[in-house]
């Protein structure tokens, strides 16, 4: 196989250019503040504007057949009963879209990867449970539903394919005939010598880790309001996504309308967690349907359909070697990542998203010589998989941090010891996958967790409370986070994209400002932090400030809000922007004020004379001169006070430690999760207040990943996990408390020296609790955890298998 | 019967209910499968409370009925006929935050805001019942709202601030009379 894309990626030399407004920082008065969160009275007062509370006239609701069998072809559908019902007004299928509605075409552009083109209703083969078959469209969602009990489908059952390594073999039935093959993609990737320090090593070890199946499951379930205006051809689309603008780029198309004629709102989203970040079938349909009928058509997702027929993330088949020498020292590392796919890839990401992420991360913070990976990408009859908060570094990340933590057992080294003993510099540093790590605190967050916990005291409590046969135990993971995705990053993770997002700086007649970009502000407190980046990169009041996102016809096109992006990127573009609406400003009140621009200073909103303190114009003199100023304004100069940049930024990586205590109770399988302790690097903090939030939340998925939450399905290929009694939120009593601290290393590329984070407890917390587990399982005998999630059932199943193996 | 015969006893089943929210006495007609959370939200246009699972789970749709805290959606509207139901719109006075909402914000108790109003509710009630509760005790009665933003780091300190409020308010009304 050519390994001429991977070749292509990670060469050292795309490094860009130093960033631009590098003065910033040093007239900050609001970045590094726990600035109040705007955003807050209206969602405490009820007034949130989410998906299912937009009301159109003459609106009808949406419910769709889904298909009970994971494989099954359909012989006749007939919805002549279901028409008949008083107020159901239509029933569409794959034939009535047809005329009207275009494919899918979902790939990753690299050679080693597939091409799955399909209808985006098909009603003549159901491949997972859950699978959109027809569309009802009724009064009320409660005729609508009526009349989706009413159709009468013929199905013929077909063999489902669900063990994801029996199906890469040649014979297995295939998911999609079209494809003639099951797997997706084989990727291979290969630096260093890995073969010759394989064989010349001290010690191998190996293992199998199978990563679970679980999902983002926003407590706002997905969508989709559409309203096409036949008279005007206009289309104007509500749906609960994080990334309105590719919303409108990847359905216009197969839509057949014009990106201009189309509009996405996307006002309050209740939790996306990159989930809401893919382009979904519904998100096409609906809209067709009001199309079709003439009608705005809505349809809000119920958790059923959320929990089968979303998105699934992270279930991984995973295979690790390590290559250490004689005193525990790591080098070369050997991963094949197996991906549970679902019935066609997730669009536009695919289900690579989680495995090529998991092997490019294979390395982390570890000063390794050597890496290979493999991956491959089975579908199966199961759900879709893609995109949700960590992607496929966190299952990387569990399999490979329990994996060290199973080597320095076995080695009888201290896991905080072995993992320092290898960790890279905290300096800017190139991984052998290619990473270009920023310069962090790699070791030196690893030491400031241990230290909040008291390390050594809790390792001698350890030993005490195991004599009273208590069985504490400590896990420690620490993490690197590629953040900020855009062209570099996203190749350093495999995918080849170049793309770029934008804000948009304007001073509006009354010297207020409006800031707006193509990101998605869906709890992350855009509209309070990119207010703080724009009022200190202007020099203006964070009152005065307005930052406008969450809608396609009224913010500057970007592709949303994914992967701890946006402070990078929209706020290196506000940057890049502001300077120049700064620059704009100071040269207007220069002249207003008859000096030269380099005499006056512009803070706090008044632009003064520097050493002259009583000669200053207000913010709002400046806006309206500009605006109908006449010929006080600057002679031959453009008159706005407005600026559109774009930032496509450098690779950045947030880094971190968390750690874990547990005291697991022998005789139930019960695990009392006691505390979570880290310490996070994110480079320039904009909010101290939105960071910690952030890293607390994402921990509580790690620790629902870790321990409870499994997207289960019976061999048979039969859902199990269909509501919120089976599929287990972490709850407050399950995620306890936690304590956070940070090292500030800014990045040497980006603006502002501003790293993304928001996912690295997602990534990270799960490896601490597993670690955890095992660490206070330890004494039992030779325990290795190989799975997750890890339940009651299976701490007593890991406690029996110890206890019979002595 | 055919279905549309169905469909028409269905109407003739539809029966105006009226109810107390938020102290104003409200109407609007249900047919007797309509839960009360659309009831709320789509009837009576109230759109504060939310509808997270439709099974009673994950709280997002808690209100307050005759004072007690209940699962709006796994209660039909016809049953809530004649009670007095508080919903997160009646918390604040004419945009003047309640001393909860203001812990919340302080304290960074949300994020995406859609768990909000049904938390809110219930830490209402807990403080009625409970003025000066611990961290374990907060845990424990907010254990059956779900918020999947702030791993609850933020709720827990916004209800021990919120509990703090109120006793300064609680004392201030005291010394006063």
């Amino acid at each position: 196989m050519s390994t001429t894309p991977t070749e292509s990626l990670n060469t050292g030399l795309n490094i860009q250019t130093m960033a631009e407004a590098d003065d910033v920082l040093g007239r900050r008065k609001y970045i590094g503040m726990s600035v109040l969160r705007t955003e807050d009275p209206v969602f405490l007062t009820g007034r949130g504007k989410y998906t299912d509370d937009v009301h159109l006239p003459g609106m009808l609701h949406a419910a769709f057949l889904r298909s009970p069998y994971p494989h099954a072809k359909i012989l006749s559908i007939d919805k002549t009963r279901a028409l008949a019902l008083d107020g159901v007004h239509a029933v569409y299928t794959e034939a009535d879209f047809e005329p009207i509605l275009g494919h899918f075409v979902t790939t990753v552009h690299r050679e080693e990867v597939l091409t799955v083109d399909r209808p985006i209703m098909d009603s003549t083969v159901a491949r997972y449970v859950g699978q959109p078959i027809a569309v009802v469209l009724a009064d009320s969602r409660y005729l609508a539903e009526d009349g989706v009990d009413l159709i009468d489908i013929q199905w013929e059952p077909l063999e489902p394919v669900m063990d994801a390594e029996k199906a890469l073999e040649p014979d297995s039935t295939l998911v999609r005939e079209d494809l003639g093959t099951n797997n997706f993609a084989h990727i291979e990737f290969q630096r260093g010598d890995t073969e010759g320090l394989f064989e010349g090593a001290a010690h191998v070890f190996s293992k199998r880790f199978h990563h679970g199946r679980f999902m983002a499951a926003p407590l706002e379930p997905r969508g989709v309001i559409a309203d096409w205006d036949v008279a005007s051809d206009e289309l104007v689309v509500w749906s609960s996504t994080q990334i309105p603008h590719l919303i409108r780029t990847f359905t216009a198309g197969p839509l057949g309308i014009a990106e201009s004629k189309m509009r996405v709102i996307a006002d309050h989203v209740g939790g996306g967690f990159g989930m809401k970040a893919h382009v979904f079938d519904e998100e096409a349909l609906i809209p067709a349907s009001s199309k079709l009928s003439g009608k705005p058509i809505k349809w809000i997702e119920d958790r059923y359909e959320n929990l089968a027929a979303s998105l699934h993330s992270k279930e991984m088949i995973i295979y690790l070697e390590a290559a250490v020498d004689k005193d525990g020292k790591f080098l070369a590392f050997k991963g094949h990542y197996i991906g549970v796919g679902g019935a066609w890839p997730a669009h536009p990401w695919t289900s690579l998203i989680d495995t090529l992420p998991a092997a490019s991360l294979l390395p982390s913070i570890y000063d390794i010589q050597a890496v290979s990976t493999q991956i491959d990408a089975p579908l199966t009859n199961r759900c879709p998989s893609g995109a949700y908060r960590g992607v496929g570094w966190t299952p990387g990340h569990v399999a490979r941090e329990t994996f060290i933590d199973d080597i320095a057992r076995e080695m009888e080294i201290d896991p905080a010891e072995i993992r320092l003993m290898n960790s890279i510099p905290d300096e800017p540093f190139v991984s052998v996958t290619g990473m270009k790590y920023d310069g962090g605190s790699y070791s030196a967050s690893l030491r400031k967790t241990l230290e909040m916990i008291d390390y050594e005291g809790l390792r001698k409590k350890q030993a005490e409370l195991l004599k009273e046969g208590r069985y504490l135990g400590i896990g420690i993971s620490p993490y690197v986070e590629p953040t900020a995705w855009g062209s570099e990053v996203a190749k350093a993770n495999g995918f080849a994209a170049e793309f770029f997002d934008a804000a948009n700086v304007t001073v509006e007649p009354d010297g207020s400002i409006t800031v707006t970009t193509g990101c998605h502000n869906h709890g992350q407190a855009h509209y309070t932090t990119l207010a703080q980046v724009a009022a200190d990169t202007l020099g203006v009041s964070f009152e005065s400030i307005r930052v406008i996102e969450n809608d396609s016809s009224q913010a500057v096109y970007g592709t949303g809000t994914y992967a701890s992006r946006t402070a990078v990127v929209a706020g290196g573009a506000i940057m890049r922007a502001g300077k120049e609406v700064r620059e704009k400003i100071i040269r207007l009140a220069a002249h207003a004020m008859e000096v030269s621009p380099e005499d006056v200073d512009l803070a706090d909103g008044i632009a003064s004379v520097k050493g002259v303190p009583d000669k200053s114009m207000t913010m709002a003199e400046l806006g309206f001169m500009s605006y109908y100023g006449g010929s006080s304004r600057v002679p031959g100069v453009e008159p706005a006070l407005t600026s559109t940049r774009s930032y496509d930024p450098p690779e950045t990586y947030s880094n971190g430690t968390i750690i874990a205590i547990v005291e697991v109770d022998v005789e139930t399988g019960f695990v009392d999760l006691q505390h979570i302790a880290c310490c996070e690097d994110c480079g320039t903090m904009l909010n101290p207040m939105v960071v910690d939030g952030q890293m607390v939340g994402a921990i509580s998925h790690g620790i629902g990943g870790a321990m409870y939450e499994d997207l289960a399905y019976a061999d048979n290929g039969q859902f199990l996990s269909a509501s919120l009694m089976d599929y287990l939120y972490p709850s407050t009593t399950e995620v306890p408390h936690m304590e956070i601290s940070h090292i500030e290393t800014p990045s040497v590329v980006t603006e502002g020296g501003i790293k993304g984070m928001g996912e690295s407890g997602n990534i990270a917390a799960g490896a601490a609790c597993i670690n955890a587990i095992a660490d206070a399982l330890s004494s039992f005998g030779k325990i290795e955890i190989n799975k997750t999630p890890i339940g009651p059932s299976d701490v007593m199943d890991l406690i029996r298998g110890l206890r019979g193996a002595k | 019967m055919s279905t549309n015969d169905q469909s028409a006893a269905a109407t003739a089943e539809e029966r105006i209910v009226r109810i107390t929210v938020n102290g104003t006495a409200m109407s609007g007609i249900a047919e007797p499968r309509l839960l009360l959370h659309d009831f709320l939200r789509h009837e009576l246009e109230l759109t504060g409370t939310h509808a997270g699972c439709e099974h009673g789970v994950c709280g997002a749709c808690t209100i307050r009925l005759n004072g007690e805290v209940v699962r709006s959606c796994i209660m039909f509207a016809v049953q809530a006929d004649g009670a007095s139901i508080e919903t997160v719109e009646g918390m604040a006075n004419n945009g003047v935050l309640h001393p909860i909402q203001v812990a919340f914000q302080e304290e960074h108790g949300l994020q995406c805001g859609f768990c909000t109003p049904g938390m809110l509710m219930a830490t209402q009630t807990l403080l009625e019942e409970n003025p000066d509760p611990s961290e374990d005790e907060i845990r424990e009665y907010l254990s059956g709202n779900i918020c999947r933003c702030t791993g609850y780091v933020g709720i827990v300190a916004s209800v021990k601030s919120a509990a703090k409020k109120l006793s300064v308010i609680q004392s201030n009304a005291n010394g006063k009379a």
